[in-house]
């Protein structure tokens, strides 16, 4: 198609919003609000998924030990666990050390235990695992693999936590796509009536550009390209307010069940395409239907 | 030019025009005359594509308005001016802006655009009017734009319904020999009237249309 058809669409869109500007403020304004929510959503999501691989990636083990184990039972059972994969014993608390860190946790309340002859806690192995994926290692089987050996009194990792936000995350991503429904269609309602809206404004004008010849598209691809711009512009909007809000609360770390810190990271490059896309494809449609509606009316 | 054979056309019960047959050569000057209800209107619309017979066929240059497709008929619709009796204009339009528009639909270039208006203004005796808006000037004027976007096409037909409805006789005479202007550079022209002014005195072929049928 020729480029000056293009230049006139353009015109033509940018002069449509200009002669309903206050309609279209509005418009864009309440589009980029729903889209600001939709992303500080993703923006969570992303976070909280991040996380979540961050641990799952990097978890830990605590292997109490029998009381009255010898010294090379220990041994072998230290030298066990550094044949795991991704494995590494990060410390070995004694009995003593045990009762040391216990007795600093509770600091003023320490005389709690002064009636207490023996000391209760079992020495343990601290284990981390690095990068280690979910189908290298699976917790459950090193933890039923350590607690079989002798002088192994019980293994404890992080998966009850694991497995809450995993199902705490299936809800989330349902919730989500929910909440993105509900948006979409709310997005689309307004970009439909704003475009209805300056279409009708417009009715004699589309009127009697089709009495003197003009073809459907002709008259169409001006008000395809407004939805579209109102679709850009509320996408930007929402990602540039987005990227203030987060920059400007800054959290760089966040405590989550007074679980593990994690950093707080911006939406990634194609999460930010994604959404611009989206809006955008918001606009088209929504001007898609306003345009289609009128058309059938026309005719 | 224009063929139509036996042409009815029904609005629920009411007939609109029964048994319409028809023939205008190219180059040809015609009045279509008749009381108000007579049909005129609905005759140039049919012609004009805008509404499609009940029954039986009309032919512009030979195309088939009743199989015509969409994608067809705005083609077509630009080589056929329509003056309309409420002029149809855009009051938050400028003249030139007005007249601008049969040719932008084309998709012509600016330049040609900003020529063939100022050419065609000229003609209509408008050209010291072009920066003006519609609601500034006289009927007669208005009228004489609405001409200039119907004819600035170079079109085969022009249609023209109850051009002069308004006007008082002096002006219906410069319409008038404005519309032999353009019929002597062979565009076809058919004229729905029921002024006696523009009858009066003429040598052009007048049908007339009653209750929807023709009587003469």
């Amino acid at each position: 198609m020729k480029l000056r058809i293009w230049i006139y669409y353009f015109k033509n869109a940018i002069l449509n919003i200009l002669s309903n500007r206050w309609v279209h403020f509005i418009s864009i304004g309440t589009i980029s609000i729903s889209l600001l929510l939709f992303g500080a959503f993703i923006l969570f999501f992303v976070n909280v998924n991040n996380w979540m691989v961050e641990w799952g990636q990097s978890l830990s083990m605590s292997v109490y030990l029998k009381d009255g184990i010898e010294q090379d039972e220990r041994e072998e059972i230290a030298s066990i666990i550094k044949g795991l994969p991704g494995a590494e014993i990060t410390a070995y608390i004694s009995k003593k050390q045990a009762e040391a860190d216990l007795i600093a946790a509770l600091g003023e309340q320490a005389g709690l235990l002064e009636g207490i002859t023996s000391n209760p806690l079992p020495a343990s192995y601290e284990i981390a695992f690095k990068n280690v994926k979910n189908d290298q290692a699976d917790p459950q089987d090193i933890k039923v693999l350590l607690e079989q050996l002798e002088g192994v009194d019980e293994v404890q990792y992080s998966e009850q936590w694991l497995e809450r936000f995993e199902d705490l995350l299936y809800i989330l991503k349902l919730g989500g796509l929910i909440v993105a429904g509900l948006f979409s269609v709310a997005v689309l309602f307004i970009i439909t009536n704003t475009i209805k809206l300056t279409i009708y404004s417009r009715r004699e004008e589309i009127e009697i550009f089709k009495l003197v010849g003009a073809t459907d598209w002709f008259v169409k691809m001006p008000f395809l390209i407004e939805g579209a711009i109102q679709g850009i512009l509320s996408g930007f909007i929402a990602l540039i307010v987005l990227f203030l809000v987060y920059s400007l609360f800054s959290l760089k770390t966040v405590h989550i069940f007074g679980l593990p810190v994690m950093d707080v990271v911006f939406l990634p490059y194609n999460y930010v395409v994604l959404l611009f896309l989206f809006s955008l494809l918001l606009g088209l449609t929504g001007s898609f239907i306003a345009v289609g509606r009128f058309f059938r009316v026309l005719s | 030019m224009i063929q139509i054979f036996h042409v009815a056309k029904r609005f629920g019960s009411n007939i609109a025009l029964d048994d319409i047959n028809l023939k205008f050569q190219k180059g040809e000057f015609v009045f279509i005359t008749g009381p108000s209800g007579a049909g005129k209107t609905t005759l140039l619309r049919l012609v004009f594509g805008a509404e499609r017979p009940t029954e039986g066929q009309i032919l512009i240059n030979g195309i088939n308005l009743n199989r015509i497709n969409k994608s067809r008929l705005d083609p077509l619709r630009r080589k056929i001016g329509f003056i309309f009796q409420d002029f149809k204009l855009l009051l938050r339009k400028t003249v030139s802006q007005n007249v601008a528009i049969a040719l932008e639909v084309n998709g012509e270039r600016p330049s040609v655009i900003r020529k063939k208006t100022r050419q065609v203004l000229r003609a209509v005796g408008l050209a010291n009017k072009e920066h003006a808006y519609p609601l500034q000037l006289s009927g007669g004027e208005q009228q004489r734009i609405a001409i200039a976007r119907a004819i600035i096409n170079d079109p085969l037909i022009l249609l023209a319904d109850e051009p002069t409805g308004n006007l008082d006789p002096e002006i219906t005479r410069e319409i008038l020999l404005l519309f032999r202007t353009i019929n002597l550079k062979g565009t076809t022209v058919v004229i729905a009237t029921h002024s006696k002014e523009l009858l009066k005195d003429t040598d052009q072929r007048v049908i007339l249309l009653n209750k929807g049928r023709i009587i003469s």
